[in-house]
């Protein structure tokens, strides 16, 4: 009798092995892809400064939380919302405070101010606008890796090549893209490429089964990845520039106006003039063709990366006892196609009744 | 030229930034003790319920002067309480006010479970049910269609699919015509792969939908609106408004996939619904057989559904009986303008009113106007505005 609960003792810890290494492995996962979802089409959560907008409300959602709102989920979003467009404000003044320095003591001439303004703090103002996360490239590289080699069951670091090229020419990209960006697809692939015909031939060791078609998903999808991050870099690239060059276009602007002897009294003047500057400026970007495609492009890369994740996860959970994704897509199927033939049938005797 | 320092009001600024953050914490406290935002108030009773839709009568307090009831078909996308959004902002409070019969459909929110639904399940199962319930409970052959922005794209099939149940079709800033790059979500949907997106999420997350309306404007929507709000954040009412809006802005369902698959390919890709090329289910989509007196509205402004999309079904259908007007404003000024609740709300009583009788009244088509309508030539409209007397009196 003890011996049999050992066994079953050692048989529970080793299913909660399991487990807590499925969990874990999940968790990387989902760390590791957490940029794509929030960010699809585009469009921003609020990336990093959404852990301030935490730390700054804590009291006040506590509050809230006991207040019993039917629509906490709402307030708590538009008091985010709202510190989000209210930082812009107090971000565009930071901005602005060396200008402001320079034009109180008579140091600057118009021509001078846009010297002033501190490029990283405007890419910053920008990046929390559209939810661009600067360090996200290099944490997937780096989450990703650890997690396929996890995946591959391997310890020897065979994605490591991958992962160090990768953000090698990943840190390069912006300044080349300035030239012909068509061509820069091609260096990923050619980095897919080299790591598929030298390291990635271990992987390439199972004839048939499972096993290779999971080790072929996974090198397809650090492809995948490869192309999502250059298509990333591509479209974050277009959006920075249009971001400065309206910049530029407000102080000039300005330094117009202060030239004809105009005088500005409120920050408001400058906010606004900003604001309508940006959103033409966005306006006429999002109008082309180029941008329509590239966003589509990116979007596609999204989705392709998302696609392997979830048939890579379903390969690896096909030996529990749970249902997967393609069998509850089969399932529904079943209740839709039913459901449908019920109604007719339904619909059949109500006529018949009539 | 004068110093550069007497241009600028520095200490002024400073004085403006440090009221915004005062503003800002004040506006924590306020949005933190709101406890309720209710939108959608107009009473009304569940009158039949198929998955997750749910069809509801409004209950009238006055007389109903019209007695072809109203069917409102509202977008997939987001919430129908958008034309009762708030007592003093509700269209449909003006048209019960108004002696109008009014039902509403709520599609829901679908889950996984509703990834295979199509178009053809929505207009030719969900609304046509809720068209029969409507029938059945009025004892009408027909009744009055109003659709609204892609519910009005809905309608506009609705009616050309079955026109013997359509009495009148009122669609408003309703997209027909996809060709056009007027609108920038018209231009991003020509280049995006809908069968990855599908194939991905099965039922397309709203928050993906939001995120590409947020970018239309992205400096407006995400920065100025807030910094605005914080002006009126010590008025509860205002804010409570304000508030009432961001509760519909953000309440987006899921899109079901194979529905959304074929919108977004067969109109916004191929536009094949102007070209009398869609099939729903197994039929092909005519515009022509669009006989039913026929109002459309589209908004000068509209950034959502431009006036490019709207304008040409007028072209297409086959009713005589055409009406297109032209509301000065934006597309959610349609439903929640103070200038939409004076204006349009009359005028659509007042259109469907005139047509309300049997083998209806003033501009039922001629067999010559609507042989002409069918031969692909257009009839004369008539473009009204406010100040049309005749068109703005309420009976």
């Amino acid at each position: 009798m003890e011996r049999m609960k050992d066994y079953f003792d050692s048989w529970l810890k080793s299913q909660e092995q399991v487990f807590g290494n499925l969990t874990e492995m999940t968790k990387k996962y989902q760390q590791a892809l957490q940029g794509f979802g929030g960010n699809v089409g585009g469009m921003p959560g609020l990336g990093g400064f959404q852990d301030l907008y935490n730390s700054w409300t804590t009291s006040v959602l506590h509050a809230l939380q006991g207040s019993g709102s039917a629509d906490i989920n709402l307030l708590k979003e538009t008091i985010s919302k709202t510190l989000s467009g209210s930082n812009a404000y107090l971000k565009l003044y930071e901005i602005w405070l060396p200008l402001l320095k320079a034009l109180q003591e008579r140091a600057a001439s118009p021509d001078s101010y846009k010297d002033m303004t501190d490029p990283a703090k405007y890419k910053e103002m920008l990046d929390r606008l559209f939810g661009f996360d600067p360090t996200l490239d290099s944490r997937i590289t780096e989450q990703v890796s650890k997690l396929f080699e996890t995946l591959a069951g391997s310890s020897q670091g065979f994605t490591k090549p991958w992962k160090d090229a990768t953000e090698k020419t990943l840190k390069s990209f912006p300044s080349l893209m300035e030239g012909h960006p068509e061509e820069f697809m091609k260096i990923f692939h050619t980095l897919f490429s080299a790591f598929d015909s030298t390291i990635g031939r271990t992987f390439h060791v199972p004839a048939v089964g499972k096993d290779r078609e999971k080790i072929e998903l996974l090198l397809r999808s650090l492809d995948d990845l490869s192309v999502y991050l250059a298509r990333k870099t591509e479209y974050e690239h277009m959006m920075y520039v249009t971001g400065i060059r309206s910049y530029e276009k407000v102080i000039a602007t300005v330094a117009d106006k202060v030239s004809k002897g105009e005088k500005f009294t409120k920050f408001d003047e400058f906010f606004d003039l900003w604001l309508d500057v940006s959103e033409k400026a966005y306006y006429a970007l999002f109008q082309t063709q180029d941008f329509s495609k590239k966003q589509g492009e990116l979007l596609e890369a999204q989705l392709n990366v998302r696609q392997h994740f979830f048939k890579l996860m379903e390969l690896y959970l096909y030996d529990f006892p749970i249902a997967l994704r393609s069998e509850m897509d089969d399932l529904y199927k079943t209740v839709y196609d039913l459901k449908k033939k019920v109604k007719s049938l339904e619909k059949q005797i109500v006529e018949a009744h009539a | 030229m004068k110093s550069v320092l007497e241009n600028f009001d520095v200490k002024n600024f400073i004085k403006e930034v440090s009221e915004v953050s005062t503003k800002l914490i004040k506006g924590t406290e306020n949005l933190a003790g709101i406890e309720e935002i209710d939108v959608g108030t107009a009473p009304k009773e569940l009158v039949y319920e198929e998955d997750k839709l749910r069809l509801y009568h409004y209950k009238q307090d006055g007389k109903v002067t019209c007695g072809v009831p109203v069917l409102i078909v509202y977008a997939l996308v987001n919430r129908q309480y958008m034309l009762d959004i708030q007592p003093d902002r509700s269209i449909v409070r003006n048209l019960l006010q108004r002696g109008m019969d009014l039902y509403i459909i709520d599609w829901g929110y679908p889950t996984k479970s509703d990834m295979y639904l199509t178009l053809d399940d929505y207009i030719s199962g969900y609304l046509d049910n809720c068209v029969d319930v409507i029938r059945k409970r009025a004892g009408k052959d027909k009744i009055n269609l109003m659709g609204i922005c892609q519910g009005g794209t809905f309608c506009g099939i609705y009616s050309a699919l079955y026109p013997e149940k359509v009495k009148n079709l009122v669609a408003l800033v309703a997209p027909f015509d996809f060709s056009t790059n007027d609108g920038l979500l018209f231009s991003w949907a020509k280049n995006m792969n809908v069968d990855a997106l599908v194939d991905t999420y099965r039922v397309i997350p709203g928050d993906f939908l939001n995120s590409g309306f947020l970018m239309l404007m992205p400096f407006t929507l995400n920065i100025r609106k807030y910094v605005d709000m914080l002006d009126v954040v010590e008025d509860r009412e205002t804010l409570l408004n304000f508030l009432r809006m961001e509760k519909w802005i953000f309440d987006s369902p899921g899109q079901a996939g194979e529905c959304l698959r074929q919108f977004m390919k067969d109109c916004y890709q191929d536009n094949k619904l102007i070209k009398g090329e869609l099939r729903v289910g197994d039929r092909l989509v005519d515009l022509r057989n669009i006989t039913m007196p026929l109002l459309n509205i589209y908004a000068s402004a509209d950034h959502l559904v431009p006036p490019a999309a709207t304008r040409p079904l007028n072209d297409c259908v086959g009713t005589a009986d055409k009406t297109l007007y032209e509301f000065k404003g934006g597309h959610i000024g349609v439903f929640v303008g103070s200038k939409s609740q004076k204006e349009l709300a009359p005028t659509i009583a007042t259109w469907l009113h005139d047509r309300d009788g049997e083998g209806h009244t003033k501009a039922s088509p001629t067999p010559e106007h609507t042989r002409t309508a069918k031969t692909g030539q257009t009839t004369p409209e008539k473009k009204h505005s406010p100040k049309d007397k005749g068109l703005n009196k309420t009976k």
